[in-house]
């Protein structure tokens, strides 16, 4: 596409925003490219996971990559049935979430580190610098922790189960992943002497 | 023999101021007259003789130019009376569009690229356009911006200013009424961009460099931002070019009907990357949906299905 195409909008509720605003009238004169495959504008449509089954694709397979988190989603709603059925009170039936997407969101929402380190070299000597993130890159790596983290398993486990375990410990605010979020955030603050070599 | 003249000259040259800086190669036999004189000669006549020699050649060239043109339009216009002759139609009423499709009929051509291909447009589309006379006999040029080399260009941003001071000045006599700017007379600038550099260059007969078609742009956004700036609305949209074809009005197509009376609409050629397909609608309908025959399982992965469902599948 020449550079100049815009993206297409597609979803309702976006377009409607857009419509309010007025911003709209500027972008019905401007050419678009075509919608992907993957975007619909079923109210159903989540870009979030979208994006989570791109970043597990490989070599192009989305319908193995679609596959697995459809499992990993049937897991997480499978475990958390058994435990809302195990549950004596009403309290605690009323505290556990059901929804797989839910338990998606809250996860990588729990993962998303602030601070990350980069080398820096000053006099030589290469110095771990804490330094800011932009949220997307933050959601990237909470992401990408997750996936990573997942495959981190005994080869008798099957990937979507690992996952869905992975998913909700990560929403539960316990396991692998935020444990390595946490380390990072502990590294930043040991390392906030180095601040400084930011600008030099 | 330049080489010599100038040897003589040199000692009198801190005496001569010429008109202009051309060295003018004159026969020896005057400066002979001329070139121990302390008084300074007396330029006038030369240089008339040749600015007007330069001057004959330039009028030369325009009326050439003009009889040109004039010969080529009638020809067309005859041309064209012609072709509708050929084709059966009447010739007053032949456009330039009955005059393209004639040319595609007669002239069939499997050239890809279109501008190769044969055409028969007024001579003003086909021949660049070159400036009438800019100066008269005496040398004294028509247009008061002659000197800058470009008249045209900084005309068109002297008046843009002009435009912009005129805002100014109404802004003021608004202001002193406690009169606020209208919203709705505001100027509707979306689907149009400006016109670009080529077009502006045809229009004004004159090369531009970037730089000065950035500072046009530049301030015509400057002009569009006043809030008065739809005064000069017919001003502004002289330059503006439609975006996209949205001048041609989305025409809907009319639904056919089937025996049963049911109304259904085909529109065929749908593409979207390779594929190609046709859709047919039927009205009032009845949720089924029918995919080469066979039904949404047409598509065995799940991610297509998702477009029609209300539900995540």
């Amino acid at each position: 596409y020449p550079s100049y195409y815009i993206k297409p909008v597609h979803k309702k509720e976006v377009q409607d925003e857009l419509a309010k605003s007025g911003e709209l009238q500027k972008l019905v004169h401007m050419p678009t490219r075509a919608a992907l495959n993957d975007q619909t504008c079923s109210p159903a449509q989540d870009d979030l996971i979208n994006l989570f089954i791109n970043y597990i694709m490989r070599d192009g397979l989305k319908v193995l990559a679609r596959d697995l988190v459809e499992r990993a989603f049937e897991n997480i709603k499978r475990i958390q049935l058994e435990k809302y059925h195990k549950c004596a009170s009403e309290e605690d039936k009323q505290k556990i979430e059901l929804n797989p997407r839910v338990i998606f969101h809250q996860a990588v929402e729990n993962c998303k580190p602030i601070l990350n380190l980069t080398p820096i070299k000053r006099g030589g000597v290469r110095y771990q610098v804490p330094v800011p993130i932009t949220p997307k890159r933050s959601q990237f790596l909470s992401m990408k922790w997750l996936i990573a983290a997942a495959k981190e398993k005994d080869s008798k486990v099957r990937f979507h189960h690992q996952l869905a375990l992975e998913l909700i410990d990560a929403a539960n605010n316990r396991g692998r992943v935020v444990k390595r979020k946490q380390d990072l955030h502990r590294q930043c603050e040991a390392n906030r002497a180095y601040a400084h070599y930011r600008w030099s | 023999m330049l080489r010599r003249i100038n040897g003589i000259l040199e000692p009198s040259l801190k005496h001569i101021q010429f008109k202009n800086s051309q060295w003018i190669c004159v026969s020896s036999t005057q400066f002979k007259a001329k070139s121990f004189s302390t008084s300074p000669p007396k330029p006038e006549v030369q240089v008339k003789k040749n600015v007007s020699k330069a001057m004959k050649a330039y009028l030369e060239r325009a009326r050439e130019h003009d009889e040109f043109m004039k010969q080529q339009t009638l020809e067309f216009q005859i041309g064209k009376r012609h072709l509708a002759n050929m084709m059966g139609e009447n010739p007053d009423t032949f456009t330039q569009e009955d005059v393209d499709h004639a040319i595609k009929y007669l002239f069939p051509s499997g050239l890809f690229e279109k501008k190769a291909r044969p055409f028969m447009r007024p001579p003003e589309e086909v021949f660049p356009q070159r400036k009438a006379a800019e100066f008269d006999e005496t040398g004294r040029p028509y247009h008061f911006l002659f000197y800058t080399g470009r008249p045209n260009f900084y005309k068109l941003m002297h008046d843009i200013v002009d435009h912009i001071n005129d805002a100014y000045k109404f802004e003021d006599t608004m202001i002193r009424k406690g009169i606020k700017p209208d919203p709705n007379l505001a100027l509707e600038l979306s689907g149009y961009q400006w016109s670009d550099k080529a077009s502006l260059e045809k229009e004004l007969v004159e090369g531009i460099g970037d730089k000065d078609y950035e500072a046009f742009i530049a301030t015509m956004e400057r002009l569009c931002d006043l809030p008065y700036s739809y005064r000069s609305k017919d001003f502004i949209f002289k330059y503006r070019k439609p975006l996209m074809s949205h001048e041609q009005t989305y025409q809907a197509p009319r639904p056919q009907y089937d025996a049963d009376g049911r109304a259904f609409i085909t529109t065929y050629e749908c593409l979207r990357k390779r594929a190609r397909g046709h859709v047919t609608i039927r009205a009032p309908g009845t949720g089924k949906i029918t995919i080469n025959n066979e039904e949404i399982t047409y598509f065995k992965d799940v991610q297509p299905r998702e477009q029609m469902s209300k539900d995540a599948l």
